[in-house]
């Protein structure tokens, strides 16, 4: 059945996403000509610098406005189609609600991590200066497979080091994302909870998980320098000693955010079985 | 088996008490009327066995299970209210409805719809009030499930079309299922009721067949509802 969700939700969510990166990508794009070739065209028709100005100042609008209308439609779908007036069919399909706690929490991960990739994407479009290199150029700028190999040998790091290095890495990103959905998550399924004043009480939830976790990270944070003081403050005297200061914090923040995102996730699912009171 | 069993049903919404020690058995192949005034429970009984509500006390077993997925693949439920995304089509609906319940359909709710002249492109956000109510109740009618739940099924529709809606719920539901009807428009709906429920204050004041009532109090279930409930 999660197939069956995930596919309708892309459906749903997709109207609004599609549109919104389509945009992005036009205004940047048009942005990133006007900035190389700009110059040109102002030197002939003075007027076209203002006509720039804004083509340029509306991509960087439509950055920051893409990466909140992401953040947007991961809450209000999640309030609408589970807590509003369409909750009455979603709670009725013969579906579990690990199964729509999930395809919300995919689809999101899915729309925010692409909203990144477009602007990560088009900003390095924007920076690299095509005019002068070729690709072959662009690609002669980073080491080959060999020379990474060599050099990691030489520095004692193991291939097996390396991978857990990007492993840890792509999981510590997905988890602040799954952390950052299941926190809005939590905080409107407790807040639904309560007959009267639910939007309100959503938001002290919010605010109160926020100030939870900030002292549980600054408490946990001091408590495990002091115990490890001598590995943490440690002089790194060889790469490979960075490296393993390196995944040891990585190791920790990523325990930290699994005990996070285990919290949220059974504080919502909770909301949703225990206390579901649809208006 | 019972198909719907409650056992001291409650439910309070802070200090009110909206259900009060329900108990309540609906048995497979009769048509059920709910009947009582405007916050008397109802509503909140339907949403109760759907899941939709926690209850305060109590227990509720759909076909001698408590409510979940399982039970929700047998229950085609109707609420009061519009619920379906106002941006989707007719189409889309009926392909949303078939991917979920296995027993939906399609070619009955393409009958009905072209019996009510409703178009399967026609978004719902482009329709009347009343063309909605409609595509909800063809939805849930065109299903083949066990037990109907029907909030206020034929409130926000025109004469013509409650008869042909009734006529549809009589007309559709397998003998082996039980239809339940939440309503107050009770001369409407009465001919088509084996079973009636009166419930008031959240509390069930009378269950009992309809031709009992009939022949006992020698008057219609509207008349004797009219008498029970009067102000």
């Amino acid at each position: 059945m999660l197939g069956k969700l995930l596919k309708h939700e892309f459906r749903a969510t997709g109207r609004t996403m599609l549109p919104v990166l389509g945009v992005l990508t036009a205004l940047v794009v048009l942005a990133n000509l006007v900035v190389r070739f700009g110059d040109q065209i102002i030197s002939r028709y003075r007027l076209a610098a203002v006509l720039f100005a804004l083509i340029v100042a509306a991509a960087v609008f439509g950055v920051i406005a893409a990466e909140v209308m992401a953040i947007v439609v991961m809450v209000q779908r999640f309030y609408k189609n589970l807590l509003g007036d369409e909750g009455y069919l979603m709670h009725t399909l013969p579906v579990s609600v690990h199964g729509l706690i999930w395809s919300k929490l995919i689809v999101s991960l899915v729309w925010i991590f692409a909203t990144n990739l477009v602007i990560f994407l088009l900003g390095t479009l924007s920076v690299v200066n095509l005019g002068d290199l070729s690709v072959g150029q662009i690609m002669t700028g980073f080491p080959s497979a060999e020379e990474i190999r060599e050099a990691m040998a030489k520095l004692g790091i193991t291939r097996m080091d390396l991978w857990l290095l990007i492993l840890e890495a792509i999981l510590i990103v997905l988890c602040s994302g799954l952390i950052t959905c299941l926190h809005f998550y939590a905080a409107m399924s407790l807040g639904h909870m309560f007959t009267q004043n639910k939007i309100l009480m959503s938001i002290v939830f919010f605010v109160g998980i926020n100030f939870l976790f900030s002292a549980m990270g600054g408490i946990l944070g001091t408590v495990s320098i002091q115990f490890n003081a001598d590995r943490f403050f440690m002089e790194s005297s060889t790469v490979l000693d960075g490296l393993r200061q390196l995944r040891m914090m990585m190791n920790s923040m990523l325990g930290y955010s699994l005990v996070q995102g285990l919290i949220l996730y059974i504080a919502t699912a909770l909301g949703l079985q225990k206390g579901l009171n649809l208006a | 088996m019972a198909i719907l069993e409650c056992k001291g049903l409650s439910k309070r919404f802070g200090s009110v008490q909206a259900l009060d020690n329900v108990n309540l058995t609906i048995e497979p192949g009769r048509v059920v009327g709910l009947l009582g005034p405007n916050g008397s429970g109802k509503t909140t009984l339907l949403k109760l066995c759907n899941g939709l509500l926690t209850p305060s006390a109590g227990e509720i077993l759909i076909a001698g299970a408590k409510p979940g997925p399982e039970t929700k693949a047998v229950v085609s439920y109707l609420p009061d209210k519009p619920y379906l995304a106002d941006w989707m089509n007719v189409g889309q609906l009926m392909d949303f409805f078939a991917d979920f319940y296995g027993d939906f359909d399609r070619e009955r709710a393409l009958d009905m719809l072209a019996h009510l002249n409703i178009n399967e492109q026609q978004s719902i956000k482009q329709m009347s009030k009343g063309t909605r109510e409609k595509v909800q109740l063809i939805l849930v009618m065109s299903r083949k499930a066990g037990l109907y739940l029907l909030d206020e099924p034929i409130g926000g529709v025109d004469p013509a079309t409650r008869d042909y809606i009734l006529d549809t719920i009589i007309r559709n539901y397998n003998p082996a299922a039980a239809v339940v009807i939440s309503t107050h428009l009770i001369a409407d709906v009465e001919q088509v009721l084996d079973e009636v429920v009166f419930i008031r204050n959240g509390q069930i004041m009378l269950q009992s067949p309809v031709d009992a009532i009939r022949e006992d109090k020698g008057m219609s279930v509207d008349q004797y509802f009219r008498e029970v409930f009067k102000c």
